[in-house]
């Protein structure tokens, strides 16, 4: 598994959220890290941009 | 511009959902559409419009059971009531008990798999929580909030009255038409009134 927004790979028991995307129902997922931050992240599929 | 909107344009001047704070982030510049002269930052109708289309989809791909909306704020209270009732959501309207998603032992507590929040700064509690159960968190935005810990944002003016009650009907309306609850197009048993906080 890799972070959407900073391409980071995420360890098995690290905080992070999964969730499919809101246009093209693609898995996204985001570390913790980014999402305190507030950091963009992108579809894979879709190109749909977050927050 | 108006035809592929979900209601008209109008309609959403008129309940001012386009009208946010004299404050703006750098989260939400990409939602301002102008700064008015008195200083009021303005958010863009049409990406509002298209955010409400698409996270009302999103969250009809969740069990409504599993959802929990979130308003300590005043103006919010009737919009959240009445949209828990008519998708089946779980809501609560006021004060949100510290535990309520961490601690197990608390007799409020819950497991939901998607939050709404209705003001990331007021529903702070909420928020934290839910990041820390890392569950994804739909947030109804104003110029002036940060984007922290929030995965959806809907740019809105979220203290409004007419405004939120704008947001949660057509959240409510999109919402089950997309369940196939209600046809599309079709009518629909309640109205934008009954949302309005008095």
């Amino acid at each position: 598994m890799e972070c959407s927004s900073c391409k980071r790979k995420i360890a098995p028991k690290e905080k992070m959220v999964k969730f499919p995307c809101p246009a093209c129902t693609a898995e996204i997922i985001r570390c913790e890290k980014c999402r305190v931050l507030a950091n963009d992240y992108t579809c894979p599929e879709c190109g749909f941009v977050g927050p | 511009m108006t035809d592929d909107m979900l209601i008209p344009l109008d309609q959403y001047l008129a309940s001012g959902i386009h009208i946010g704070t004299q404050q703006k982030t750098k989260d939400m510049e990409r939602y301002i559409y102008r700064v008015r002269q008195d200083g009021l930052y303005v958010l863009d109708i049409k990406t509002t419009d298209q955010r409400i289309a698409l996270i009302a989809k999103f969250l009809a791909s969740y069990d409504p059971k599993k959802i929990l909306v979130v308003s300590t704020r005043v103006y919010g209270h009737k919009p959240v009531r009445m949209f828990s009732h008519y998708t089946g959501c779980k809501a609560v309207a006021g004060r949100f008990i510290p535990g309520m998603l961490t601690n197990p032992n608390s007799k409020t507590f819950s497991e939901p798999e998607l939050l709404i929040i209705t003001d990331p700064r007021a529903d702070f509690q909420a928020l934290r929580e839910g990041a820390a159960i890392g569950i994804p968190i739909v947030a109804l935005c104003d110029s002036e909030n940060l984007l922290s810990n929030v995965d959806l944002a809907i740019p809105t003016n979220n203290k409004g009255r007419k405004a939120l009650s704008l947001i949660y009907y057509l959240l409510a309306r999109e919402m089950l038409r997309a369940n196939g609850a209600l046809p599309e197009d079709g009518d629909i048993d309640f109205q934008l009134d009954d949302f309005k906080q008095q």
